[in-house]
């Protein structure tokens, strides 16, 4: 349990007349949405903000934007916030709504149910993106059986079944005194923002009750290699997402992982990227992704062929990163990737916005305030063995997920076929994903 | 005394390394841009700005796909790609590993009409960019095979942003029936069977012709010497030749006197509708009170549309409007995509309502107060880094010769009067210069989604 004062993170510059507030809800995020209740958190971040104070949710959009400032929330796995923007000038009348939004939301079951209809009409959107269903398909089955799974944006089922009583609940638990972190950037005065954080803290319930960080058991993902196609019709190109579990900040070996992420697929000189794209024309991109959080997270591997393409080019990222472990890297490969992570680093921190971010990040992951420049200095530090150990450690070419969008009458059998060593294959249709 | 400097900075060497420094511009209140120019036409417009130990390096060239002919569209776009591929001195790969190895964050755009490309780095990499892209403006080669595999990647680009999308292909046909003699009739991306079928010669004509000093305008924003800079741009850029560039060719839309409406059936569960009205050019003092239209009419939450179709009748899952940002007059565009089960039909005639509303009665001054309060919000956000101020400037510099556009058309956002968007209203949402696209589903639900969502 906790019960100490809300954190405060700066990074104040009067360069732009802007001012960033963030306010991080420690107590969790989708990942802690109860069973069956998945989309809580988000929707409760948005009552917040149309009705902070009491207010409308016309009265709160007219407010905003008069002000010339935006204020919106994000729902991680493991932590909520709600972000806004400013204009310099207005900075003490969006703090006031801030904090009315944070502390004083009217629990309104009619914009409850404005909300819930808003919500299930942008699941149905999402139908129309195939890139971000494979995203969610691939996480919904990686995750399965873990509270990582539970969508952040709900599903039809669970955004139908939640009430204005599960909403107050919610915010008093992930409302308590001491359980916020504020993250200032931009344009402002140190003391009224201090002034701003302690009000709010002070405001909330939960003297001497303390609050929790959320705590995950370890994920537990699917043995082999398992074809998850999701069957869309009409499809004239795929959406391809393969991964494997992966990455834990904590790790000793999570800096060496990321720069063999580097290496194979984060960036445009990358592995995958010049082989599926420069050298074939296959897709118009082809990355890999190495996230972290308070659990352990996959790599992912992302590209889109044509639907005529995707069995060799599924067959060619297999291929690569069976290379990948099972022979890791070139001495110069590494070399060139400390390059790039050395010097582009600088694009992390060249605003106090991503400044902050980064600080923040580091918070709410329960990691040192100046991890991600420890990292730096870490990654800078690894050498090719490293590389390879990390790599043979941490990933593995024979338990992969392999989410694939794409018409199944015209591909299914093929892709099953380009799989070496494929040991399930499941099909499901596309709008049973939300 | 400046004069003499400039003079020392040229490279005595090269042909066209004279370098003359032809005006400040303000840049908001508190910075200014400085505008160069060398012998051979090329624009430099340098921004000091040392928040951050970083450089952008942007270079914006007046062509884009309005200059393309008919069976060759996507030419434009497809030579961006290749921009990035082979040059004399560098092979096939080697630009792109240059610049991951300084940790430049570099890529490129096309659009109607401009073609850009940007680079972010660290201050201390300046000279080598800088030959880099003197390089690229010059040297480039168009091989063969790297040509194919290119158009491979670029009709795969396609593929994800229009042929698998439906907004894309709402968007695609939209264009194509509102512009059926002024090139903004295709699209940037070009059609399908014109991709396929160029050559690398092609490629080498539309390069040669338009990849000039004369034709482009270098940004430099961040923490540099400009001295520094302009004498690297003197030596690297000073031997490159200025093009003839061909009369432009392109032919005025005629007036719209009959309004239009197709229908598409798309892969998607709702149904949708994209409504484009005859607007303003960007250098038209009209185009910022449309832009204020649009933001009062769809432009955030609290806007008109957004309550009537999303908040109050709950009959839409998205609206937006946007005026496009182009030379030539262009569309105020309206995007409605409704709820399972709700007929666009029913999301149109609540747009069309609220048209006839702008034009019969003036909207508040709150609501204008409100778009510009949001606009003033974008820009600043779009100035947060040295790339978004570089971004800005060469936008405006390619569309409207004024790199310090953002900031008088933020001045002259808050000159507009309701009078004024009733005027705009009245002048460019005539139903008989509109042009309707409805997309309705084709797709066949194995469940009914409808009774989950109602």
């Amino acid at each position: 349990m906790n019960t100490q004062v809300s954190t405060r993170l700066w990074a104040l510059d009067d360069a732009l007349p802007l001012l960033h507030a963030s306010v991080a809800l420690g107590a969790g995020g989708s990942a802690t949405d109860p069973e069956g209740r998945e989309g809580m958190t988000r929707l409760l971040l948005r009552l917040m903000r149309r009705t902070a104070g009491g207010r409308t949710a016309q009265v709160s959009d007219e407010l905003l934007d008069g002000l010339g400032s935006s204020l919106s929330g994000e729902v991680g796995r493991s932590v909520a916030a709600l972000h806004g923007t400013v204009i310099a000038r207005n900075i003490s009348p969006f703090l006031a709504f801030l904090a009315d939004a944070l502390a004083r939301p009217a629990f309104d079951a009619e914009e409850l149910g404005r909300l819930r209809a808003e919500a299930l009409a942008e699941l149905d959107e999402l139908l129309d993106d195939d890139g971000a269903l494979v995203r969610r398909a691939f996480e919904q089955r990686f995750y399965r059986g873990h509270s990582g799974s539970r969508p952040g944006s709900g599903t039809r089922t669970s955004l139908g079944a939640i009430t204005i009583e599960d909403m107050r609940r919610h915010h008093e638990r992930l409302l308590r005194r001491g359980s916020l972190t504020f993250a200032f950037a931009g344009s402002g005065a140190e003391a009224d923002l201090d002034r701003f954080a302690s009000d709010l803290d002070t405001s909330l319930p939960g003297q001497g009750e303390g609050w929790s960080r959320p705590a995950f058991p370890e994920l537990s993902p699917a043995k082999g290699r398992v074809l998850h196609f999701v069957d869309k019709p009409e499809r004239t190109q795929t959406q391809i997402m393969i991964g494997c579990l992966a990455a834990h900040p904590r790790d000793d070996d999570h800096a060496a992982l990321h720069v063999a992420h580097t290496i194979f697929g984060g960036t445009f000189g990358a592995r995958l990227s010049q082989e599926v794209r420069a050298k074939r024309g296959w897709s118009y991109g082809a990355y890999s992704a190495l996230p972290i959080d308070r659990f352990r997270q996959p790599m992912t591997l992302w590209t889109f062929p044509k639907a005529e393409d995707a069995a060799p080019c599924i067959r060619l990222v297999l291929d690569l990163f069976e290379a990948l472990v099972d022979r890791g890297v070139s001495q110069r490969e590494v070399t060139l990737a400390k390059k790039y992570l050395k010097n582009s680093h600088v694009f992390s921190i060249d605003t106090p916005a991503k400044r902050v971010s980064l600080a923040l990040d580091a918070e709410m992951l329960g990691l040192p305030r100046n991890h991600h420049e420890e990292f730096l200095e870490r990654m800078l530090a690894v050498d090719k063995p490293a590389v390879d150990a990390a790599v043979r450690r941490r990933l593995s070419a024979e338990n992969l997920l392999i989410t694939v969008v794409g018409t199944h009458k015209d591909i299914g059998s093929g892709l099953e076929q380009a799989i070496p060593r494929l040991t399930t294959s499941e099909v499901v249709a596309f709008d049973q994903v939300i | 005394m400046k004069a003499e400097r400039l003079v020392s900075l040229s490279d005595p060497e090269a042909p066209f390394g004279r370098i003359s420094l032809v005006e400040q511009i303000p840049f908001g209140k508190k910075l200014a841009l400085d505008r160069y120019r060398l012998e051979n036409g090329l624009q430099i417009l340098t921004l000091i700005d040392r928040s951050a130990p970083v450089v952008a390096y942007h270079t914006w060239f007046r062509v884009g796909s309005r200059h393309e002919k008919p069976g060759k569209t996507g030419l434009a776009h497809l030579l961006e790609h290749l921009m990035f591929v082979e040059f004399e001195g560098l092979s096939a790969g080697t630009f792109d590993a240059k610049m991951e190895e300084l940790g430049a964050d570099n890529n490129a755009s096309t659009w109607l009409d401009f073609t850009q490309y940007q680079e972010a780095f660290p201050k201390a990499h300046l000279a080598t960019v800088v030959k880099l892209e003197a390089t690229r403006m010059a040297k480039l080669v168009l091989e063969h095979d790297l040509v194919e595999s290119e158009k491979e990647v670029v009709m795969n680009e396609r593929r994800y942003r229009v042929d698998d999308d439906v907004e894309g292909r709402l968007e695609e046909a939209l264009w194509a029936s509102a512009f059926q003699h002024h090139t903004y009739h295709h699209p940037t991306i070009g059609w399908m069977p014109d991709i396929q079928a160029f050559s690398a010669a092609d490629c080498a004509d539309f390069y040669r012709t338009y990849y000039a000093p004369n034709n482009a305008s270098v940004v430099i924003v961040g923490d540099f010497d400009p001295a520094k800079a302009l004498g690297l741009i003197s030596r690297t850029y000073g031997h490159i030749p200025p093009s003839e560039i061909p009369l432009e060719d392109v032919e005025p839309e005629p007036a719209q006197t009959a309004a239009r409406r197709s229908e598409l059936e798309l892969p998607t569960t709702t149904e949708k509708f994209a409504l484009g009205f005859k607007g303003p050019a960007l250098g038209d003092s009209d185009h910022v009170v449309c832009g204020i239209l649009a933001e009062i009419v769809a432009g955030s939450r609290s806007s008109r549309l957004f309550r009537t179709l999303i908040s109050e009748r709950g009959i839409a899952a998205e609206v937006r409007t946007s005026v496009g940002p182009h030379r030539d007059p262009s569309l105020l565009e309206f995007f409605v995509s409704m709820r399972q089960g709700q007929r666009a039909d029913a999301g149109l005639d609540l747009v069309l309502a609220e048209i006839e509303r702008l034009k019969a009665q003036p909207v508040s001054r709150a609501e204008i107060e409100r778009a510009v309060a949001r606009s003033e919000l974008g820009l600043l956000g779009s100035l947060e880094t040295a790339d978004g101020k570089a971004g800005t400037i060469g936008f405006y510099e390619c569309l409207s010769g004024q790199p310090g556009d953002a900031f008088s058309r933020l001045a002259a956002m808050r000159r507009v009067e309701p009078s004024d968007v009733l005027r705009v209203a009245r002048r460019y949402l005539r139903l008989e210069a509109s042009t309707l696209v409805v997309g309705r589903p084709k797709v066949e639900l194995p469940h009914d989604s409808s009774e989950a969502a109602s």
